[in-house]
């Protein structure tokens, strides 16, 4: 009997392990299920008026996994169909019949690097190729909500057509996870000239459309601005304490980092950029002087013994805030700190001497709005 | 004859030759990562009866080691046999025959485990439903007629079909597709002006991108992107509709029109349909003092079952998994500076056999230990009263 139960008991586990494709992975399924909802269509409706700031829908879903996003578009910028590659298309028009072409198209993976499509662009307007360190040395470093996007500047003469009318490439890349996205203004010499700032500006107001229920923490919507309004810091769920500031409509909000509570990016006339962080730590934070000798460090300035004679007191909304102002070989840099609640805040700016010293009062009116809480 | 059979099965030569040859193996599998990455590794070495040699080839392969089904399998039959062979019922082998059963338990849920579990992933934005969760690393073909005025049809064709040279001619599809390529790994490259790549299709959007294989991905964060060329002929007529190139990576999906209807065509990770939803409430992130150190994730959903009635809150977080209906939502990951969740889905009906086989051997031990330990106290007790 024993036997006989363990003979059946083997031929089981064999079948079994003869079957192996008897589970349910593999072949063609047909089944019917509910409509999924469609992404927002483009409207195809230019802005308001030139200076609406209204964020226009721009594009179906994306290539490279990537849902509709939202742009402002600066004045005279037609919206374009979308089509099954670009998230965003705009003509806009100057003098003479002039026309230049922008587009956002994002690509799956790493669609080849940064450099090889750069060269491709050199190429289409009859270009020799440059190197990784050309680019470093010529590429220009425009933030956006997508990361830091690589800007160049490219004039020549297409292979078809002429130098005079398709003639200038302004393109930026910015390879994110699991996709690249191309930012891409392309005809007229002039007109792409006299369109290179609103391209600028453009790219950093590009930003993925808010999913239902709320946007991306910290970031104010567009047509939310931040003027006047006292405008909730990222909204965290954790323990970590929340203030509020007012911070000016120029500067761009971008996701915080690992130690960072809140991010900003700042953009010149030029294209030069600064950054402001704001980060908390409990307690002493490491102490004035260390702290202070770690930012000169920075900026390429010899260390102090002492920082009585360099610090300036400021009067803000909810108590007194220490504020530095220090230009080194590296850059300039603001900071001011408090402590609140057993915590230190600390807010900095560093970015290139003239932007930086021109953004200062600025800088200071928003350590003054901001508040703590209590 | 069945005795010489059950001799062989039931030795103890066989366990050991067993234990060794997986020793071999799982050395074997584990510098085979290194050119083959874990999970090819795994369905070549772990997951099959036999390892195939050469494994790249597409000619004659030979099998040339037990793989890890027949190893865990043979050890399986080789405790079954031994244990009902020597089955002798007495209260003082209920021990021994405990921890046997529970380890049959456990080999046999593995194997189980591994034929049957399907593990997948449910990312969900704030206030995003969905019924489906998504394989990791498979892949679907997707052919979405759109007709219907509230239902989709779909035709989901897996990865495993898609060969370079293969068609699929199936009933639900008034045309039929010639696979002309199929890259198991690929990267896209734009296509604009002068360039020494070719469009990867003549038509939607892989005409103005080159498909570029790259060597399957080793590396254990990151995976596979396939891509394929398909060629779309309606039954009717034979005007083809010219080539076009799926990917995950073109992201939305193309339109094309066939047999007076508007077609969608996508690669897509596979979908597992559920009887039931579930939406995102809330996803929070809590975070140490002062840092943006992670201290808990925990995801908010609404359960949505309208044939059970079933509508209900119910937060997943670590350790605190969501069951139901037979799959596990675990907290995985989040997305989109924590506006999306990332939940593991598990669906393993035999999830149960590692717990039961666990309190079985420990049941099992204990007994044995208890009547070990009852003759050593007797023993003790007659050898100090004979002195």
């Amino acid at each position: 009997m024993i036997q006989k139960t363990t003979l059946f008991a083997l031929g089981a586990l064999l079948a079994v392990l003869l079957f192996p494709s008897c589970n349910n992975k593999q072949g063609i399924q047909v089944y019917r299920v509910s409509k999924e909802a469609a992404p927002p269509e483009n409207t195809g409706m230019p802005a308001m008026d030139g200076n609406s700031s209204m964020p226009s829908m721009t594009g179906a879903a994306a290539p490279g996994g990537e849902s509709a996003i939202i742009s402002t578009p600066p004045a005279g910028w037609e919206p374009q169909p979308p089509s099954s590659m670009r998230l965003a298309s705009f003509l806009v028009k100057g003098d003479n019949g002039a026309v230049a072409d922008i587009s956002l198209i994002a690509l799956g993976g790493g669609a080849g690097g940064v450099l090889e499509n750069v060269n491709r662009w050199y190429s289409q307007l009859g270009q020799p190729a440059i190197t990784q360190e050309n680019l470093a040395q010529t590429a220009k470093h425009v933030p956006s909500m997508f990361g830091d996007v690589m800007l160049v500047d490219i004039e020549g003469k297409p292979a078809e057509g002429a130098a005079e009318k398709d003639g200038r490439i302004i393109g930026g890349i910015v390879p994110g996870e699991g996709r690249t996205m191309f930012f891409k203004m392309r005809g007229n010499t002039v007109l792409a000239e006299a369109q290179k700032q609103n391209f600028i500006k453009w790219i950093g107001s590009v930003r993925p459309e808010e999913p239902a229920g709320g946007g991306v923490p910290g970031m104010p919507t567009a047509s939310a601005g931040m003027t006047g309004a006292a405008v909730p810091a990222p909204e965290e769920t954790g323990a970590s304490p929340k203030i509020k500031w007012e911070a000016p409509d120029s500067w761009k909000p971008v996701p915080a980092t690992q130690m960072r509570y809140a991010t900003f990016a700042i953009t010149g006339q030029n294209g030069e950029t600064a950054d402001l962080s704001i980060s908390v730590f409990p307690g002493e934070a490491g102490g004035d002087l260390q702290n202070v000798n770690r930012w000169r460090d920075q900026i390429g300035l010899e260390p102090v013994a002492d920082i009585k004679t360099l610090a300036v007191p400021l009067t803000g909304k909810t108590g007194e805030i220490l504020t530095l102002d220090m230009l080194g070989s590296k850059g300039r840099m603001l900071v001011g700190w408090t402590r609140k609640n057993g915590n230190t805040w600390f807010f900095k700016m560093t970015g290139p001497d003239q932007l930086t010293a021109g953004e200062k009062e600025r800088f200071v009116k928003f350590l003054q709005s901001v508040e703590y809480p209590q | 004859m069945a005795h010489r059979f059950l001799d062989f099965f039931s030795s103890i030569k066989l366990t050991i030759v067993c234990l060794m040859a997986a020793i071999i193996l799982v050395f074997a599998g584990t510098l085979a990562q290194v050119h083959y990455g874990i999970h090819e590794v795994q369905a070549r070495y772990f997951q099959s009866l036999f390892v195939w040699w050469p494994a790249d080839s597409t000619g004659i392969q030979l099998p040339v080691f037990p793989g890890g089904h027949l190893l865990g399998g043979v050890l399986l039959a080789n405790l079954i046999a031994a244990h009902f062979r020597r089955f002798r019922w007495t209260w003082r082998k209920l021990g021994i025959q405990l921890t046997h059963f529970g380890l049959i338990i456990m080999l046999a849920g593995g194997l189980f485990t591994d034929l049957f579990a399907i593990e997948s992933f449910m990312r969900l934005s704030s206030g995003e439903t969905k019924n489906y969760s998504e394989d990791s690393r498979r892949m679907e073909l997707a052919i979405i007629d759109q007709s219907g005025s509230e239902l989709d049809t779909v035709t989901a064709i897996p990865e495993s079909m898609l060969k370079s040279g293969g068609a699929i001619n199936h009933e639900s599809l008034p045309f039929k597709l010639l696979i002309r390529h199929f890259y198991p790994n690929t990267e896209l490259r734009m296509l604009d002006g002068k360039t020494n790549l070719s469009p990867a299709a003549t038509q939607g959007v892989g005409s103005r991108v080159a498909a570029l294989p790259l060597p399957l991905a080793t590396a254990p964060n990151s995976r596979d992107v396939p891509a394929a060329v398909v060629e779309i002929v309606p039954r009717q007529g034979d005007r083809s509709l010219g080539t076009w190139l799926v990917s995950e990576l073109l992201g939305a999906p193309q339109t094309f029109d066939a047999a007076g209807k508007t077609w969608k065509l996508t690669m897509r990770p596979a979908r597992y349909y559920k009887p039931y939803s579930l939406t995102l409430e809330k996803f929070s992130h809590d975070r140490y003092v002062g840092t943006e150190i992670a201290k808990n994730f925990s995801s908010k959903v609404k359960l949505n079952d309208l044939d059970r009635s079933e509508n209900r809150n119910v937060l997943i977080y670590m350790n605190h998994p969501l069951r139901y209906r037979g799959d596990t939502f675990y907290q995985a990951g989040f997305e989109k500076n924590d506006e999306a969740t990332v939940l593991q889905v598990v669906h393993n009906p035999t999830f149960v056999a590692p717990y039961l086989a666990c309190v079985i051997v420990g049941a099992g031990l204990l007994i044995q230990f208890a009547f070990q330990f009852s003759g050593f106290l007797r023993r003790r007790e007659s050898a100090s009263s004979s002195l």
